[in-house]
């Protein structure tokens, strides 16, 4: 989902990193009140966001001869919301901006707002409207994640679609739109339904190993984590 | 194997995932699986009807020297996390062993 650096017009990278910041420095409170308040959730933080590293390293190739890699932050968005994703999605991208030539420091912000904003964002509205529903708490992780990986790229397409419009006669933002979907959106479909699948077996190995954690941070209801680990 | 379902699940999708590579590679031989980035890189230059060249960084940039180095660093960024959720899974793992909290 990487935006290469000098691939996006100076403004449109302005106008990212005017989006990606408030969330940052959301993201940068939310993570000072869990180091200051609650400080054995520390080692859930340190799992979710490692999968948010291992996860954006995998280039795997996938339908239409293309390769893409998942992202991982619909674990995240779960467990501490989409703020404090956003803080960890910029350590990964900074990353692989300085070391790897993935991204850029200028494009960082837009890359911020497609994989650290709005891809948790979506999955957390996800979770939310499923949290207390009567779906498996599995079901809920897995559609979750899958979603939060899907909606990155989507943001991915939208943002070059405006950066670069077709011809108004060519059917401008929307056909420059379904280019870009069709590159980055179709490839990503597999892609997200393996990491929606292995995010809820890691979720499970979370629930079996440290339950007490999710029953403290209210992740899911106490009844449903317990249904899940085969206690009720 | 109700207890293992999800595993089994994975296991298959995976494999389902394994088998969807091995069709595309059967049925396009000539596929060349590059990034998706470098792909929509290469959309933006035929769009702009520009060569892909002239898309200079803003900022400058520092790129691995060969695709075996980034394929390191990659690598390595991977086994930053690994070794995190290794460490921590089998901190719990341990303390479950004991049966009680540190």
């Amino acid at each position: 989902m990487h935006i290469m650096e000098g691939f996006l017009p100076w403004q449109w990278c302005l106008i990212w990193w005017v989006v990606a910041l408030p969330f940052l420095v959301w993201g940068f409170f939310r993570l000072r009140r869990v180091l200051d308040t609650d400080r054995e959730a520390l080692p859930l933080l340190g799992v979710t966001g490692a999968f948010i590293f291992i996860l954006s390293s995998l280039k795997l190739p996938s339908v239409f001869g293309s390769c893409s890699h998942p992202t991982g932050t619909g674990l995240s968005a779960i467990c501490f919301g989409p703020a404090i994703t956003s803080v960890v999605c910029l350590v990964v991208l900074l990353f692989q901006s300085l070391f790897l030539a993935h991204g850029g420091l200028s494009v960082l912000g837009a890359n911020i707002v497609s994989m650290g904003v709005v891809g948790p964002v979506a999955g957390y509205l996800v979770y939310r409207a499923l949290r207390n529903s009567r779906v498996n708490v599995y079901v809920t992780v897995f559609l979750t994640c899958a979603l939060a990986d899907l909606f990155t790229y989507l943001t991915t397409s939208l943002q070059l679609a405006l950066a670069y419009p077709a011809p108004a006669e060519g059917g401008g933002v929307a056909a420059s739109f379904g280019v870009f979907f069709g590159i980055f959106a179709l490839t990503q479909i597999p892609l997200a339904i393996v990491e929606g699948i292995v995010l809820a077996l890691v979720f499970k190995y979370i629930i079996q190993l440290k339950p007490e954690i999710l029953f403290r941070l209210r992740i899911f209801p106490e009844q449903a984590i317990r249904a899940a680990r085969g206690d009720a | 194997m109700m207890r293992y379902r999800l595993e089994v699940i994975a296991l298959l999708a995976v494999l389902a995932f394994i088998g969807l590579f091995l069709y595309t590679t059967a049925a396009a031989p000539d596929a060349v699986f590059a990034g998706s980035d470098n792909v929509g890189s290469s959309q933006i230059a035929a769009l702009t009807g520009k060569e892909m060249e002239s898309f200079t960084p803003l900022i400058p940039q520092w790129k691995p020297p060969s695709g075996e180095i980034e394929s390191a660093l990659f690598a390595l960024q991977a086994a930053c996390g690994g070794l995190v959720a290794g460490y921590v899974f089998g901190r719990w793992k341990g303390e479950a062993n004991r049966g009680r909290p540190d």
